[in-house]
């Protein structure tokens, strides 16, 4: 019936049922602190069960009497039958039951009681009235052979209290005791109900996070499927518009007969919206190849420089359009990369597109390439650099506009496929939205990584970090 | 409900649930006050520092019967802020019968509703429907202004299943009646289902009317279960006659 209460305890066994022992409620040394306090004050021995009958509190010193007499057989017999009384007796209601001992002296026993319920039994005594001071003379006649002269010696220093005092002092502990229980129950409850809400709450979390995976294992296969969707479109749609392009090409070098000036300006539009569609559908593929990874990269030992200037001459003529100087600056002995030169080249070319576009007429745009050191690239990675790798060498390009510039919480977003910092600055500007995405995967295909940073005093650098792999391949 | 056959005992739950302070732990604090000394043992709360019930409330009650059945009753009640959503499912898990404690005041119809809906949904979360749950309603703080009106309460509870009682818990009216009601109407679903006035020789009618004389209560208990407007008390009265 006293099962040891342990977390496990639902609410109901410890507010319903009868799981609650002494034990639960209280601290065995705390209580046995208090026991002795007690003791020590009112000068009675105590002592407490629970009510499997397990002693939790013992503050009665060795009695003197006690100890002569349990060296004599008979003697130790007799005390073992006032054990067996103190035992055996039920105190039921408020008042303490009284126990007399061989000694001529007694005890009281009575109830700790909790929630109307018995949980346990305190034992006062043994103790003598004051009024008695001739020892009992069942005490002198237990054993012949005891000495009578050392039995009224020590029977006297037995403790002395009246026998209604010791009533008195079990009523009072009984209440101490309640409120001491009263206050542990409630910490136990306490607890109990923290872990139980603990679990609880933890319950319905799982639930919410197996919800959220199976929508966000949903969501990846959408966007899987998007993907092919994508690729199929894309390559489906290049077909027609390939001969689109060519007949329009076909009919602008008058191959179907002379054009006059005006049809002539009407098939050059077609062919030049055309040729801008196929641009905007190849990127597209690009995208969706690089989504899916099926994208692979021709590498070879690249020429950084005469890339560079290639991407500088084919922008030239938009950029003095736009009345935007466009600077080339490279450092001196810059090495071979090992990279896809066409796939490089479409980056930088992206980048200073954008970087034209966004930029205002008097402005300026300015190509430079340096070497430096990948780690030196990655401050935040360094950590374990001595136990990751050898530094790596790496070109690091930089492409610096002065245009409207990129706010510092967008710059990680601008990467994201369609994604536009300002939806509206499209019409002005045009694009898709799908230029960055493709960079980014190239740079990623490539070991490298992108960044923004701030342009002084205004515009936008675009820091591209690409490691020199070692020329071991021939 | 537990029974405890060894010491015949039988320890029956009974919960006050209701909206944030619509006055659940007042009206236990009510009972605990009207309760003969020996009746009732010491009114629990597992509260939070700024004193607004975390956990619950807890009341114990203990009356013994003719036939020689000792009845203990818990009185508990939820938090209603509604972030302690799984305390209160904690909470009203295994409940015999429930009082929702509603605030009278027309602002808080909204309040009353959604907190109504949430003990449907906690009920449904431990198996269990409105339908079988014994179940009165108190719309307390009808001393404040700008409360529904008696007789719009009335005519909206002639239309529903449970007895509505109307309490000012602060003052201790319509705490008692309240009680003996939700009382009444959880016995006879217990006994209907347990058969304990059988079982055990108990006198539900005597019964009903020594706790409501331990709880200070001076009229018959018709009278005090009459106290209800609308519901269907009438259902089970016979068997309490």
């Amino acid at each position: 019936m006293m099962a040891v209460t342990t977390p496990e305890h639902s609410l109901d066994d410890l507010t319903l049922g009868h799981a609650v022992a002494l034990e639960d409620l209280v601290s065995r040394a705390a209580l046995e602190e208090m026991a002795k306090s007690f003791s020590a004050l009112f000068h009675v021995p105590l002592r407490i069960f629970a009510e499997d009958g397990k002693l939790l509190a013992d503050a009665a010193d060795q009695i003197a009497l006690y100890t002569y007499l349990n060296a004599s057989k008979s003697g130790r017999a007799a005390l073992q039958d006032v054990v067996s009384a103190v035992k055996s007796i039920d105190p039921g209601g408020e008042e303490a039951v009284y126990q007399s001992c061989v000694t001529g002296g007694g005890y009281r026993i009575a109830a700790i009681q909790y929630d109307g319920r018995r949980i346990g039994r305190m034992v006062l005594g043994p103790f003598i009235e004051p009024t008695v001071t001739e020892p009992a003379a069942s005490l002198l006649n237990i054993d012949p052979e005891l000495s009578k002269v050392e039995l009224y010696t020590l029977f006297q220093s037995m403790p002395r209290v009246l026998d209604s005092e010791v009533v008195g002092l079990a009523r009072h502990l009984a209440r101490t005791l309640d409120l001491i229980l009263f206050s542990g129950h409630r910490a136990l409850l306490t607890s109990n109900m923290h872990l139980a809400s603990v679990r609880e709450s933890f319950r319905e979390l799982e639930d919410k996070n197996d919800k959220l995976q199976a929508a966000y294992d949903r969501l990846k296969e959408l966007d899987r499927l998007k993907s092919n969707f994508l690729a199929t479109v894309s390559h489906e749609l290049r077909t027609p518009l390939t001969s689109i392009i060519g007949y329009s090409e076909m009919l602008a070098e008058g191959l179907a007969g002379e054009l006059t000036g005006e049809q002539r300006e009407f098939v050059q539009t077609i062919r030049d919206k055309g040729e801008q569609l196929l641009q905007l559908i190849k990127g597209l593929l690009d995208l969706s190849k690089l989504e899916s990874g099926t994208m692979s990269l021709k590498k070879a030992q690249t020429d950084v420089r005469a890339m560079l200037r290639d991407v500088s001459q084919t922008l030239t003529p938009s950029a003095r359009k736009k009345g935007v100087e466009l600077v080339v600056d490279l450092e001196n002995g810059l090495p071979m990369l090992w990279a896809d030169s066409e796939r490089l080249r479409q980056v930088f070319l992206n980048l200073t597109e954008n970087a034209i576009k966004f930029t205002p007429n008097g402005g300026s745009i300015t190509l430079s390439a340096k070497l430096t050191s990948m780690d030196a690239a990655h401050q935040d990675d360094s950590d374990g650099m001595v136990l990751l790798g050898a530094r790596r060498t790496a070109v690091e390009f930089r492409v610096a506009d002065t245009g409207i510039g990129i706010p510092a919480n967008e710059r990680e977003r601008v990467f994201d496929a369609f994604y536009q910092v300002d939806s509206s600055s499209t019409r002005e500007a045009g694009g898709t939205g799908l230029g960055l995405s493709i960079v980014r995967r190239l740079i990623d295909g490539h070991d490298g990584t992108i960044r923004i940073e701030d342009n002084v005093p205004k515009g936008s650098v675009f820091v591209v970090t690409v490691p020199v792999k070692r020329a071991t391949i021939s | 409900m537990q029974l405890d056959f060894v010491n015949r005992e039988l320890t029956i739950k009974l919960v006050y649930y209701g909206p944030a302070l619509s006055g659940k732990t007042t009206n236990l604090q009510a009972l605990h006050d009207a309760a003969e000394p020996g009746a009732s043992g010491r009114l629990m709360t597992l509260e939070t520092k700024d004193d607004r019930t975390l956990f619950f409330d807890l009341l114990p009650l203990t009356f013994r019967n003719q036939g020689s059945l000792a009845v203990r009753l818990k009185v508990f009640t939820v938090p209603g802020q509604v972030i302690h959503s799984s305390t209160r499912r904690l909470v009203v898990q295994g409940a015999d019968g429930i009082a929702f404690i509603a605030d009278s005041r027309a602002s808080e119809t909204q309040h009353n509703a959604e907190s109504f809906m949430d003990l449907r949904e906690n009920l449904k979360q431990h198996g269990l429907t409105l339908k079988q749950m014994p179940l009165i309603i108190q719309f307390n703080k009808r001393d404040l202004p700008e409360v529904r009106s008696e007789a719009e309460i009335a005519a909206d509870a002639a239309k529903g299943r449970e007895p509505v009682y109307l309490a000012v818990a602060m003052r201790g009216i319509g705490v008692v009646e309240s009680f003996v009601g939700l009382l009444h109407l959880t016995w006879s679903a217990l006994d209907a289902e347990h058969d304990l006035n059988r079982k055990f020789g108990f006198n539900a009618p005597a019964f009903l009317e020594q706790v409501a004389q331990k709880l200070g209560s001076k009229k018959p208990v018709s009278e005090i279960l009459g106290a209800c407007v609308g519901g269907a008390l009438d259902v089970l009265r016979p068997e309490a006659e």
